[in-house]
């Protein structure tokens, strides 16, 4: 019995190759869907450009689906992104933009976790009564609030009403201090700029808090009722037997355990929320992966970017499988019956 | 004459599921003495281990309800005691041991972590750093002289802190590693080879009567001024049952501790117990010296248990049984509860609930350790073949 710390390296491994297929699937797709009916494409997209721009245009985009793909490849296997239709290349812009989108969902899960968790404890706790409902009343609010309506109503009312801005990651376009991480917070520390460090947390609260609240009731609703599930046992009892006054019951018995569930499924979350902040960044300026993806599937009228969106939506996949990656080995160390095998 | 650990009066708690009501304990009267082990002995279903669990209040109520009585501990009536106080009761005044040591222990947390989080919560207590409950001085007295010439003794010989020794004992409580070290001595007095390692593993890699092990010592390391046993080896197998039960025994024997001890067992019960409780249907048919009860019972629910109990282990025949059923608590019988399966009932029995009153009718009214019997006919109960 017991495990073996090597263990986790090799099951991080496994889950990691596993990646492999998956992207391979997503890259096919995604292609095939953006690449089908693109005849006709460069007219349409330049209309008033020169003969040798279509030409060029042509070239890249005319070729039989299957030659463009082997090409696509081979670039991205070359560390090649590609380039938008304008011809801007796609990866130093993915790479600005995907940490302020983490950026931004690490908060909102922060907020998730701080909040919804214990949200979901209290409603366990008093589960029938008042609190319970008062708390179901709250999530359900956020779940049921589409996430435009949500960002809107943030943007225009409560954040001029509580003072916070609604824009933008600084209250300066572009910070006095060089950008190493791209994460606005992170970055502004890193200055040891402290003034800079209030103003980006101060821009990043709006945002994030939308995001949680609109996502707080998976959290709340999977720690409640995994709680309830737990509460009954008997070693719950055992530990209020000890002279253990209700707080530690909860927090550090019933919880310990009842998080488990919880984890998993902010796990799953967390890489759904990466692809779900499109709106919340466009509402709010936030110059994260999300307004790239909107920008790049042709919206607000931008044109068309077809390599940033393959990117846009392998980074997603990515996303996805790494927060399930984590999920599982938070599993892993929350539950010491799970094998790493 | 020394003041009782508990006083339980009158007792009465029920539960309510639905539109019904269930009466699982009734006009329970109990005390337990310092020092003294008193069993509760009756069959499935007759209230034993909600009477357990409604003296620390650990039922939860609602469903459970206290309805009358009182529940003196140490001098504090425990009815009367706010929920958030209760806390400070568990652990260190009444301790616990537990009927499913399977999954009793917390999974998420290694043996160690759960042990010294209970010496924690006594050391605490016991330098005034947290509140705790002042019922009065009967702490679970380890001041008893440890036969040496034992194995068992000579284990147990070094939690002892007698006397100057409590303040060393606070001294050593410091760090981690001195925990340990506690911990270790609690693993040795409940006879567990291999303290070091098991220190380490999880409850899941542990057997059952290692598991019950690890809740005796956790229950013992808060020396609780009461100790209340629920069935603490009926979930376990039959080879383990012994081993445990030789284990509670010894420990009796070592630690001067005051014990209600449950059981559906009555063989246990007589080996351990001092005094014994029958309980037949939520309430107490029979109480006495176990010497006495066992030898003379004078109640006829007694006596049809112990006629019951397959005691020899030889094939003379098929065991007898009770006629009837257990009733149902939800609509108990009017006056004896027994009085449907009794061959003695008349029909005084039906009317008025029988008092549990002294078998000798010259006993010393108020005295202890009295046998007494529910029963109108206590004089007639047939004794034993």
């Amino acid at each position: 019995m017991g495990r073996n710390p090597g263990d986790l390296f090799i099951f991080i491994g496994k889950r990691l190759l596993q990646l492999i297929p998956v992207l391979i699937g997503v890259i096919i797709l995604t292609f095939v869907c953006t690449h089908l009916k693109l005849q006709g494409l460069c007219n349409a997209v330049y209309p008033h450009a020169s003969p040798g721009t279509i030409a060029l245009c042509n070239a890249k985009y005319g070729a039989p689906l299957l030659t463009q793909f082997v090409q696509y490849i081979t670039n991205l296997l070359q560390g090649n992104w590609g380039q938008s239709t304008l011809g801007v290349q796609v990866y130093p812009q993915i790479a600005a933009d995907l940490p302020a989108t983490i950026e931004l969902v690490l908060a909102a899960l922060f907020l998730m976790i701080v909040i919804g968790i214990p949200l979901g404890v209290i409603a366990a706790q008093y589960s029938g009564r008042w609190a319970d409902h008062l708390v179901r009343i709250f999530y359900l609010s956020g779940w049921a609030t589409p996430t435009y309506l949500g960002a809107v109503i943030a943007a225009v009312f409560i954040g001029p009403w509580l003072g916070l801005p609604t824009r933008g990651e600084y209250s300066t376009v572009v910070p006095p201090f060089h950008q190493y991480t791209h994460m606005s917070v992170v970055d502004a520390i890193l200055a040891g700029n402290f003034p800079y460090t209030i103003d980006a947390i101060s821009h990043l609260i709006l945002p994030a808090t939308v995001l949680a609240f609109i996502n707080m009731g998976i959290a709340t609703r999977m720690t409640r009722a995994s709680m309830l599930e737990v509460l009954p046992l008997d070693y719950v009892r055992s530990a209020r037997m000890k002279g253990l006054g209700e707080f530690w019951v909860m927090y550090k018995h019933a919880l310990r355990n009842a998080l488990i569930t919880t984890t998993t499924v902010l796990g799953v979350t967390a890489g759904g929320l990466l692809a779900g902040t499109v709106v919340i960044e466009e509402v709010f300026d936030w110059p994260g992966i999300g307004q790239y993806a909107y920008d790049a599937i042709g919206g607000g009228g931008s044109t068309a970017n077809f390599d940033g969106a393959i990117a846009v939506v392998i980074i997603f996949a990515i996303a996805v499988v790494i927060a399930n990656l984590i999920a599982d080995i938070l599993y892993g160390v929350l539950d010491p019956r799970v094998d790493w095998r | 004459m020394t003041q009782p650990v508990l006083i339980l009066d009158n007792l009465s708690v029920t539960y309510t599921v639905g539109a019904g009501t269930f009466y699982a304990v009734s006009d329970v009267s109990l005390e337990i003495e310092p020092g003294r082990v008193v069993g509760i002995v009756g069959e499935t279903g007759c209230g034993k281990s909600t009477l357990a669990k409604a003296i620390p209040r650990l039922l939860p109520e609602p469903p459970a309800t206290i309805g009358s009585g009182t529940i003196i501990f140490q001098g504090t009536d425990l009815v009367k005691v706010p929920k958030r106080k209760l806390p400070m009761v568990r652990g260190t005044g009444i301790g616990m041991i537990f009927q499913e040591p399977l999954n009793s222990l917390n999974p998420a947390y290694r043996v160690f972590d759960q042990i010294v989080e209970s010496i924690r919560i006594r050391h605490y207590r016991e330098m005034g750093w947290v509140k705790s409950f002042q019922g009065g001085p009967n702490p679970f007295d380890y001041s008893k002289p440890p036969d040496t010439t034992t194995v068992a003794g000579s284990l147990s010989k070094a939690i002892i802190p007698s006397g100057a020794a409590e303040e060393a004992v606070r001294d050593r409580l410091q760090t981690r590693s001195q925990y340990r070290e506690e911990v270790l001595e609690y693993l040795r007095l409940v006879r567990i080879n291999d303290p070091e390692t098991i220190l380490n593993l999880f409850p899941h890699e542990l057997s059952g009567g290692m598991r019950q092990r690890i809740m005796i010592a956790m229950a013992l390391s808060e020396k609780p001024a009461l100790l209340i046993a629920d069935e603490p080896t009926s979930a376990l197998d039959v080879t383990i049952q012994a081993q445990v039960l030789t284990l509670m025994k010894e420990l009796i024997d070592e630690v001067h501790a005051s014990i209600l001890f449950i059981s559906h067992d009555l063989g246990v019960i007589a080996e351990t117990a001092d005094e014994v409780g029958v309980m037949y249907a939520g309430r107490i048919v029979e109480y006495g010296p176990v010497a006495e009860v066992f030898k003379d019972p004078r109640h006829p629910y007694t006596k049809a248990l112990l006629k019951a109990a397959p005691a020899h282990y030889k094939s003379d025949g098929p065991l007898s049984s009770i006629a009837g059923s257990v009733p149902n608590l939800s609509r108990p019988p009017s006056g004896c509860r027994f009085h449907p399966r009794c061959v003695l009932a008349r029909d005084v029995c039906r009317g008025v609930t029988p008092p549990l009153a002294p078998v000798d009718p010259n006993a010393p009214p108020g005295g202890r350790h009295i046998h007494r019997s529910a029963c109108y006919f206590a004089a007639e109960v047939p004794g034993l073949p």
